[in-house]
């Protein structure tokens, strides 16, 4: 870089960026200082006095946990996002494995129509996703959540490009050995490409666990809804009227998976950078 | 021969799931723009361009095609400069505490868009939010209902939208600045450049391939903006706050006017190409000139 700035600039410089990142906290900050609230303190004007929760209301969590059912939406979005990651990695890398590195009749015409999946218009398509799901019987079923997902273009895409970058040289060696393809993915391919699996899996499970509009359109029965959709209803006031207990609720959503972040950054931001691509 | 009925094998179920839940949808969805349905067991009806022309004259579309624009205009500009200014100050090597501040900014972009709009909607709650109560105690009296009152609404979405953007933009920016080359720099310090100078004519032209790729993707996902404005106004989406994307929805579920519904997710694919290619186009002729 060129010289360094003045002192004053670099302070400031510094003060701006800290300022926005800040900024970034704040609603965050916000919604778990509510949470500890009562009722009443959470309606009355905020005075610095009164801006932290003087005798922190923890039965809060479990007040929101009970009164919205929150556990039931919990387990559903999780087993959602664990299902669809698991199966959806592993189809998209084998596939991927397929494209990159074994010959067959059709492939280029094959891999064409993956690449178009990735540009099509999920406005035009959800209709349709949606009359198939329904001659399924997947309409509001835990398998109209998972099924539709368990490939997508941009995961085959994203793994051929990973499987293409390892050497002909090692899987001749071990064709040699006289191992099977999906050995040869197994042994070989998959401890190379890991960190590519991972960045994929991590981005797969975000969007499982944040998908909004699919669930919103295919799920109706509470017994079924997944925790944004349940986040949505509280936000419109079905189930319980209290700020703090709706932003309790709020916390345990976002909570887990700050946390995560936090702890394995690297990954996420790079398993998140994918998504950039896809769109 | 055996060998390949192994390798079909991997890739049969990858290629049926894209085949029946997203290539013949797309190709029957686009078919579908061209009927009147209402679903389920109801038989559909040709009517050709009926729901395209019906568009055009109607007042509701011409919100959403409004504000649509509005919002993609209003909230990607600021996005992409805001990153990519953050992304230089925290590039520089004088910085201290890059990888805090990457991740804290980067946060929103991975907690749910639900959630997002939930938490703004608490900080902006006209009662008891942080925002109007601390602005009757800074002394004013009558603070708008932000979520509620006029264009306030689309504004605060605009805001919230640009808020969670940011980080994304700021960490593909941060990959690109990696990798400008470090002599430039040095050579621009020989030269006697100054600091707005070298962030002018070096640091910007440098990262033009990553901000043309910022540009038309964030372009795109704005163009199918959906779940902060429903969230953001739950069920009283207005004149101001009706957006493409919302407006299908309401066709698709409140009015099971599948063939409509289908007709404006054809325009929104049609605007989103013509965008890109405009886009596309338009830095190609730079190229040229420039």
């Amino acid at each position: 870089m060129t010289t360094k700035p003045r002192l004053a600039t670099r302070l400031m410089v510094h003060a701006v960026v800290y300022a926005a990142a800040l900024t970034m906290l704040l609603p965050f900050l916000w919604m778990v200082l509510t949470s500890l609230k009562t009722a009443d303190q959470a309606t009355q004007s905020p005075t610095l006095g009164t801006l932290l929760p003087s005798d922190p209301q923890w039965g809060n969590y479990a007040e929101a946990m009970r009164s919205a059912g929150l556990m039931q939406f919990y387990k559903m979005s999780l087993g959602v996002a664990v299902v669809t990651t698991v199966l959806a990695v592993a189809h998209n890398a084998l596939a991927g494995y397929a494209f990159a590195k074994l010959r067959f009749a059709g492939k280029r015409i094959l891999f064409v129509a993956t690449l178009a999946t990735m540009m099509l218009p999920a406005q035009v398509f959800f209709l349709f996703a949606y009359v198939i799901c329904s001659r399924l019987g997947y309409i509001d079923d835990f398998r109209g959540l998972v099924v539709p997902f368990l490939a997508s273009g941009f995961g085959v895409f994203y793994m051929r490009q990973a499987v293409a970058a390892v050497p002909d040289a090692l899987l001749e060696a071990a064709r040699l050995d006289g191992m099977a393809d999906t050995e040869i993915f197994w042994v070989i391919i998959r401890p190379i490409i890991w960190p590519a699996i991972s960045a994929l899996a991590i981005f797969t499970f975000m969007n499982s666990w944040n998908s909004f509009f699919w669930p919103l359109v295919i799920i109706d029965s509470n017994e079924n809804k997944t925790l944004p959709l349940a986040i949505a209803e509280l936000a419109a006031g079905k189930y319980v009227q209290s700020w703090p207990i709706i932003m309790a609720a709020a916390t345990i959503l976002v909570m887990p998976l700050i946390v995560v972040f936090f702890l394995a950054q690297g990954a996420f931001i790079r398993g998140v950078a994918l998504s950039g691509m896809k769109e | 021969m055996n060998q390949t009925a192994n390798t079909y094998r991997l890739i049969a179920f990858p290629m049926l799931i894209l085949m029946v839940f997203t290539l013949i949808p797309t190709v029957l969805g686009m078919g579908l723009s061209l009927f009147d349905w209402a679903g389920g067991s109801d038989m559909p009806r040709y009517v050709g361009l009926a729901h395209f022309r019906a568009m055009a004259s109607e007042e509701t579309m011409g919100f959403a095609l409004v504000n649509t624009l509005g919002y993609v205009a209003l909230s990607v500009p600021p996005t992409i400069v805001l990153a990519f200014l953050l992304a230089v100050a925290v590039d520089a090597d004088w910085f201290v505490g890059r990888a805090v501040v990457r991740a804290v900014i980067f946060m929103p972009t991975i907690v749910s868009i639900v959630a997002i709009g939930f938490v703004w909607r608490w900080v902006l709650d006209d009662q008891s939010g942080l925002l109007s109560s601390g602005l009757r105690a800074a002394g004013v009296a009558d603070p708008p209902n932000w979520l509620i009152d006029g264009r306030w609404p689309m504004l605060w979405i605009i805001l919230v939208s640009v808020w969670r953007g940011v980080g994304f933009c700021l960490v593909l920016y941060l990959a690109a600045l990696a990798s400008v080359n470090r002599n430039l720099y040095e050579a621009a310090a020989i030269d006697g450049a100054s600091r707005s100078q070298v962030l002018r004519y070096i640091t910007w032209p440098s990262v033009r391939p990553m901000t043309l790729f910022l540009t038309i993707t964030t372009v795109i996902a704005a163009l199918q903006v959906f779940d902060l404005v429903y969230i953001m106004t739950p069920g009283k989406e207005n004149q101001y706050t009706t957006v493409l994307n919302l407006y299908l929805y309401r066709q698709f579920s409140d009015f099971a006017n599948f063939g409509y519904a289908a007709a404006i997710g054809v325009v929104i694919f049609g605007i989103t190409l013509l965008v890109t290619a405009g886009q596309l186009g338009w830095v190609r002729l730079r190229g040229q000139t420039v």
